[in-house]
């Protein structure tokens, strides 16, 4: 028998909302599904959308990129650079046919670990439903590299 | 007298009373209706431009020659309306003082050549508002409507085939007057962020970035289309991206060369409908 399928996620947070939140779920106890890999970053505008790419290119069937909620930046803008970008690269995304299930971007704060737990638990779940990124894993098979997250 | 008579006397002028050191137009090019960018430097040579419907490559791009305008020295350059959209980016983003550019300003309505009254990249901000409005109004490309019309899984198939002809020959970017990085991140191999074997799955990667580092910054002059050797259809791309930034920032790239660049600018209103 096969094992289930357990997605891959990778996520891009930045160090002083996201990751804290995610700190706080773990000192809070709060269970979220294993899948997901966190990559700490330093700010919301440093999560370049070459990373969306990177974490594909290496095989992830999800990615996830979060930072702070609009006015709590820590360099102060830093999220409303990233938003920007992330309209125009998530608009590029659905108009190459990645699925919208694929990337999620959302703003969790450090306060907000219960947030960040729950966000996990359902796109864990949305991707477990979605099944592995095989558009993408059959490119990446083409060139003779496994994928490797 | 023709136009094309009327901008060579003009040209000849120019370099005749030295008031610029280079001319940049068209001259013949290898097939009846082929144009190639010609660089004039005396005025006995002026007779070598040509000026008609076929003009239509976007020469902005050759300004930024290294070392070319190093000398502070005026050159003048045949421009399209996208053309003078692209010289406002450029001197928005550093890359040259319009103060040095003389604009032969012109404009191909069907098959007529008109010309467009102005020397200054900003003598042109009315035809470029009335293009703004334009654009908004232009309804989408035709294939650009059946995509959003796919599901995700038929836009993906469609783009994987586009991509799977790429050669990474990047004459795009060598076309794009934009494309202006003296180190592309696709050349970046520390980390290598774009696959470089001839697969798939770089290809995708690199048009993506492509048509990213150009959002809110491609004036649609469509030379990157016109070079691309295997006819990918860059302008979907660039066309999306266009709408994006028009529709959500109301930017509309090259507007006047104060125009902060959109990525490097935000409003705290700015919309958001996909973020968690
Ligand atoms: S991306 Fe293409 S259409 Fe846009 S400015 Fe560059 S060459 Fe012109
Ligand atoms: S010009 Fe066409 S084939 Fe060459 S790199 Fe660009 S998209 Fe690929």
């Amino acid at each position: 028998m096969s094992e289930p399928f357990e997605p891959k996620i990778v996520a891009f947070v930045c160090t002083y909302c996201t990751y804290a939140g995610a700190d706080l779920a773990g000192t809070s106890r709060l269970k979220y599904p294993p899948n997901v890999r966190i990559v700490r970053l330093p700010c919301t505008g440093r999560i370049s959308p070459m990373f969306i790419l990177k974490a594909f290119q290496k095989g992830a069937d999800g990615v996830l990129v979060s930072g702070c909620h609009p006015g709590d930046c820590h360099f102060d803008h830093g999220n409303y650079h990233a938003r920007r970008r992330w309209t125009a690269f998530n608009a590029l995304l659905q108009f190459t046919g990645v699925p919208e299930e694929r990337v999620k971007f959302s703003w969790i704060s450090a306060a907000e670990g219960i947030k960040f737990a729950e966000l996990i638990d359902s796109i864990t779940e949305e991707i477990r439903t979605a099944g592995p990124f095989e558009q993408y894993h059959k490119l990446i098979a083409e060139t003779g590299s496994a994928a490797s997250v | 007298m023709s136009i094309q008579e009327q901008y060579r006397s003009r040209a000849k002028e120019l370099l005749g009373e030295g008031s610029v050191k280079m001319v940049i137009g068209y001259g013949v090019g290898t097939t009846a209706t082929r144009r190639r960018p010609i660089f004039i430097t005396s005025p006995d040579e002026t007779d070598r431009l040509v000026l008609d419907a076929s003009c239509r490559t976007n020469l902005a791009g050759y300004l930024l020659r290294e070392g070319l305008l190093a000398d502070q020295k005026s050159i003048a350059v045949f421009l399209l309306p996208d053309g003078v959209r692209a010289l406002n980016i450029l001197a928005a983003e550093s890359q040259l003082a319009t103060a040095q550019i003389v604009v032969l300003g012109f404009e191909i309505k069907g098959e007529e050549v008109k010309p467009l009254e102005g020397t200054a990249a900003g003598d042109f901000s009315a035809i470029i508002a009335e293009r703004k409005e334009q654009r908004k109004a232009q309804p989408s490309h035709e294939m650009a409507v059946k995509l959003e019309e796919m599901t995700p899984a038929e836009r993906f198939a469609f783009w994987e085939k586009e991509f799977s002809r790429c050669i990474k020959c990047y004459a795009c970017r060598a076309a794009c007057p934009m494309c202006w990085c003296r180190r592309c991140v696709v050349d970046n191999n520390q980390p290598q962020w774009v696959n470089t074997s001839s697969h798939t799955l770089g290809n995708l990667e690199w048009n993506l970035v492509r048509a990213f580092h150009l959002a809110g910054r491609c004036v649609e002059c469509g030379n990157c289309s016109e070079a691309c050797p295997v006819n990918i259809p860059l302008h979907l791309l660039n066309g999306r991206m266009t709408d994006e930034v028009l529709t959500a920032f109301d930017h509309y790239p090259g507007a006047d060369e104060q125009q902060e660049p959109v990525l490097a600018s935000f409003r705290k209103d700015d919309p958001e409908t996909f973020i968690l």
